[in-house]
């Protein structure tokens, strides 16, 4: 449950950028005013509706209407002083399927925090408690 | 030399008898105490599935140990012997008393900041508290 959070936090807006033509529009025009957004969206996604199958879309261009959540480190808020390596569940959340440590910019780690939980992830990894790659 | 402090995990074949896990944890611990260390704790996490397949098992026996010693001689006996010993097929040796030490440090620090911080902070639960929580 919360161990999933970090990923799903990242998925859904991206989520609803990509499929955005009908349903992603109604939630995300009241953000348009977003500076980011705007500055952004605004010449890319302007060619792109005639060409593209999205009328709904009028008050919104481009996909990067979404706000985005302020992620904090989990540790920190835990007040976590020791990332113990012998507790595969604290630290599966932090992993890629495939077996690669998320950046701190999927998860919001402070960068103390992923610098332990790196050496963390790694030990882990030796003795089998973590997945190197994916099982074949 | 100050005392050091280790973690020894090692995974035994899953299908190892009850006395032959007893057998190899007695070695170890004799071996320790030959060479001048001493293992302070020994948990038997028992069968767990292993997160890649080493020596094409799937599952494996954890058992982990806390080993105390001045000097490395002790892990290097060690090591040989879980190398020579059939029954393991991954085991893994980290030091950690610079990162318990660490933690004691982060601990006693944030002891310290929170008993100076009261006084900043109750008069800011009060009324303004409200508000702040509410805009944040």
């Amino acid at each position: 449950m919360a161990e999933n959070e970090p990923q799903q936090q990242a998925p859904p807006p991206a989520a609803s950028g990509a499929t955005s033509s009908g349903q992603g529009a109604p939630a995300g025009a009241p953000m348009g005013g977003q500076g980011h957004s705007g500055g952004f969206g605004g010449r890319p996604g302007g060619p792109r509706p005639q060409g593209g199958p999205r009328p709904p879309g009028g008050p919104k261009r481009g996909k990067r209407n979404f706000v985005r959540k302020k992620k904090v480190c989990r540790f920190c808020v835990e007040k976590i002083d020791l990332i113990d390596y012998k507790k595969a569940e604290i630290l599966s959340p932090f992993i890629q399927d495939r077996g690669r440590v998320l950046p701190r910019r999927m998860t919001g780690t402070c960068a103390r925090h992923q610098r332990w939980l790196t050496v963390a992830i790694k030990r882990a990894q030796n003795i089998a408690l973590l997945p190197f790659a994916a099982e074949l | 030399m100050e005392e050091r402090q280790y973690d020894l995990i090692f995974i035994l074949r899953p299908d190892t008898p009850e006395s032959e896990i007893d057998k190899v944890i007695a070695t170890l611990e004799h071996a320790a105490t030959e060479k001048g260390g001493k293992i302070e704790k020994t948990e038997k996490w028992g069968r767990k599935r292993m997160a890649y397949r080493v020596a094409r098992l799937r599952e494996g026996y954890y058992v982990y140990m806390i080993l105390k010693s001045d000097h490395g001689e002790v892990v290097k006996e060690l090591e040989r012997r879980l190398k020579v010993a059939d029954a393991v097929i991954k085991y893994l040796t980290v030091r950690i008393d610079e990162e318990l030490k660490r933690q004691e440090k982060f601990k006693r620090h944030r002891e310290r900041r929170a008993a100076r911080r009261p006084r900043k902070t109750v008069p800011a639960a009060g009324a303004p508290g409200d508000q702040a929580a509410a805009t944040a």
